[in-house]
């Protein structure tokens, strides 16, 4: 008996302890990230752990399609993390029309978002009329060129439609790649095309087809995705490109076996992260027939979970604000995506092309990349329009034509 | 003790050990139930929604089926892949495994080198294997064109790019690591052959192809239905390789039913139709399964 009481009580003393340990324990979040910025995350997260006893951040990482996948299911489930990567456009879309995600709207009013932070990026993180998430970063893609092979071609960077297609014969005959192209996942291959969209719609045109305002089964997405099979047979992308792994465009580019890669600013980091002189690689904007020549941009934000309680909010926000700030940024600058969306950020002096990219970006305007403005299921009819004239297995007009149904069956649903 | 309170103290201790044996069954029961059972059914039931995984469920109901298989091509292209897979598996990898089993199963020195060596690919995940094999086909510095190079002809493939060959292509990447298991269960078969039975033949002049097929077969048939079951089975879900080097592409050349249920269920938000197509995949399977284990448990 004497036993049992002894069990007892030292049974309702842990507990005691347990409740009093779970009362003054730390507030624990979770945070999904992609797995190309995972040195930086990992050392970062140790960091703020150890400085902030009261927070307890655990990161996991997914590859740039898995942590779309991951998401999803997550919010199938109601489990997703507390805090994840996410892009603007349609595929953050989904967690606002859900109501998955944290409208930052008067957290931001309250705490001066609109000074610390560009307008350009809070626009795009704006979704269904709310802030959808903590934008981290702002991108523009340009077409990154390696300087010894233009050189050595004598070719100039092109400033016209006319002479970007003469600098491809050039690089052509003189058994260079011109342009570096992977088509596993369609997105890669996507924004070349986009940007004969661009050239044959005109921006006003092209604004409205990716708003479904106007139709895609017209004739200047037919020009363009003609023009991309006279490139493709022309062999002006690599062999069996179609489905190349977009994330090894790096090896073929680096190498010097094709002389174009279509990148964002975010390029100039991974030119670094493979010990690449970049002072070798420049960027130009795809030079389209408007004068303007826009560039394709994107946001990326952290989504915050709409359950999150003002504390874990606040801990969130710390932990994000950490993250991104100067001393990170300076230490770990290739695993960014910079400028950060700030008001008067600069990119690190060794990413050389950035800081002209985001200026260009600014002179020209910019319009959402295709596969932000687009459904995932109305995307991958455009991906596979894209291999099946590459193929010889459809024609231009029917690419078009099955483009445009799709956002019907898409608007029908 | 009389008959009578004899026979009662019998009935009650098989009643006893009975519960008994029930008991020890239940937590395979709820494991089994949980996981399996249920989600089937369940998955049966969201079939009939309309739904995109987290708003409210609209009931269709047969409607996501009809849809598929009326209005949906890339569900055709999806299921006659698999059917392709299917006479693939069945014609290629069982045959090949057989004859490395046969091979394998002879008295020589190496033979367990060898063994391992044709079943090592089996422990590799198929999502390495999907890796490995796109740099082999990679049509500028892949293994396979590099060696034509080496030998001085002049032949050079897109391989899994080009949507004439890319199925056949992914096939030989699954053939290469899926060769190991069905290898395995039959050289468990051909030792369990009787020694006596072959020499009995022998005696009875029978040849090597001859005491193959009409003595060494018909006694494996254990193990070819547990061969032909699981590979039906693996044939029907295969997944990760094509994901891997494909995506079911290009041009949905490679998609398969699992690939293509995962993009409607995962990256198309459209739940109702992704279970259809996990629905149809079972039925499938039983269609073919059932009738053929049946048929040979007969026959047994």
């Amino acid at each position: 008996m004497k036993l049992k009481k002894v069990i007892a009580s030292a049974l309702a003393g842990t507990m005691l302890l347990g409740g009093a340990s779970s009362v003054s324990a730390a507030t624990e979040l979770t945070f999904w990230t992609l797995n190309t910025r995972q040195e930086a995350v990992e050392p970062i997260v140790e960091a703020f752990n150890e400085a902030n006893e009261d927070i307890k951040i655990t990161a996991s990482f997914y590859d740039t399609d898995g942590i779309k996948d991951a998401c999803k299911v997550a919010a199938s489930s109601d489990s997703l993390p507390d805090m994840w990567f996410n892009w603007g456009g349609s595929l953050g879309q989904f967690y606002v029309d859900n109501g998955k995600t944290y409208d930052l709207t008067e957290y931001a009013k309250s705490n001066g978002w609109e000074d610390t932070f560009s307008a350009g990026a809070l626009n795009l993180c704006t979704l269904g009329g709310q802030l959808s998430g903590y934008p981290t970063s702002y991108n523009v893609l340009g077409v990154y060129y390696n300087k010894t092979i233009f050189d050595e071609c004598g070719i100039e960077v092109p400033a016209t439609f006319e002479e970007f297609e003469a600098a491809c014969a050039v690089l052509k005959e003189n058994g260079y790649v011109p342009m570096a192209a992977a088509g596993l996942n369609g997105w890669h291959v996507m924004r070349w095309v986009e940007l004969l969209v661009e050239h044959f719609a005109g921006a006003d045109l092209h604004d409205n087809m990716n708003s479904f305002d106007e139709s895609w089964d017209n004739e200047a997405v037919v020009q363009a995705l003609a023009k991309y099979k006279e490139w493709v047979d022309a062999g002006y992308f690599p062999d069996g490109f179609l489905t190349a792994d977009p994330n090894d465009t790096i090896m073929s580019f680096g190498s010097g076996e094709c002389a174009m890669d279509i990148q964002g600013q975010w390029y100039d980091g991974m030119i670094l992260q493979n010990e690449l002189d970049i002072t070798n690689y420049g960027v130009f904007s795809f030079p389209s027939a408007e004068a303007s020549s826009r560039m394709s941009a994107f946001a990326e934000m952290t989504q915050f979970n709409k359950n999150l309680t003002e504390e874990e909010l606040d801990a969130a926000v710390k932990f994000t604000d950490y993250y991104y700030s100067s001393e990170n940024v300076a230490e770990y600058g290739e695993y960014y995506n910079l400028p950060l969306p700030k008001e008067g950020e600069k990119a690190p002096e060794d990413q050389i092309n950035v800081d002209g990219m985001i200026e260009t970006s600014n002179t020209n305007g910019t319009f959402t990349i295709t596969d932000q403005a687009f459904p995932t299921e109305v995307a991958d009819v455009l991906f596979n329009a894209q291999d099946a004239i590459a193929n010889g297995q459809m024609t231009p007009e029917e690419g078009a034509a099955n483009i445009q149904a799709a956002i019907e069956a898409y608007q029908a649903k | 003790m009389t008959v009578e309170t004899e026979g009662y103290h019998r009935m009650k201790t098989k009643k006893k050990s009975n519960f008994g044996a029930y008991a020890f069954l239940i937590p395979a029961a709820v494991i089994y139930l949980s996981v399996i059972v249920v989600p089937v059914f369940y998955s049966l039931f969201i079939s009939l929604f309309k739904w995109n995984g987290v708003s409210e469920k609209e009931f269709v109901g047969l409607k996501n089926y009809t849809t598929l298989f009326t209005a949906d091509p890339t569900f055709a292209i999806a299921l006659k892949n698999n059917l392709i897979w299917i006479v693939l598996t069945i014609c290629v990898t069982m045959t090949v495994a057989l004859g490395f089993a046969v091979i394998l199963n002879k008295q020589f020195r190496g033979r367990t080198v060898f063994r391992a060596f044709f079943y090592f690919p089996c422990v590799i995940a198929p999502i390495a294997v999907a890796i490995i094999w796109r740099w082999i086909y990679n049509p500028n510095i892949g293994f396979i064109n590099q060696f034509f190079k080496l030998i001085g002809v002049d032949f050079k493939q897109t391989w899994i790019s080009d949507p004439k060959y890319s199925l056949y292509a992914i096939f030989i990447a699954a053939l290469w690591q899926g060769i190991g298991q069905p290898m395995i269960l039959f050289l468990a078969g051909l030792q369990s052959v009787s020694v006596d039975v072959l020499e009995a033949a022998t005696i009875d002049g029978a040849g090597p192809v001859r005491k193959f097929f009409k003595v060494t077969v018909p006694l494996m048939k254990e193990s070819f239905v547990m061969v032909i079951a699981t590979l039906i089975v693996a044939a029907m879900k295969v997944y990760d390789v094509v994901q891997g080097l494909t995506g079911g592409g290009p041009n949905n050349s490679t998609q398969m039913l699992a690939t293509y249920m995962y993009s409607q269920t995962f990256q198309y938000n459209n739940v109702g139709m992704g279970t259809a197509v996990a629905c149809v995949m079972v039925v499938m399977m039983l269609v073919v399964i059932v009738p053929y284990i049946s048929f040979t448990a007969k026959e047994k």
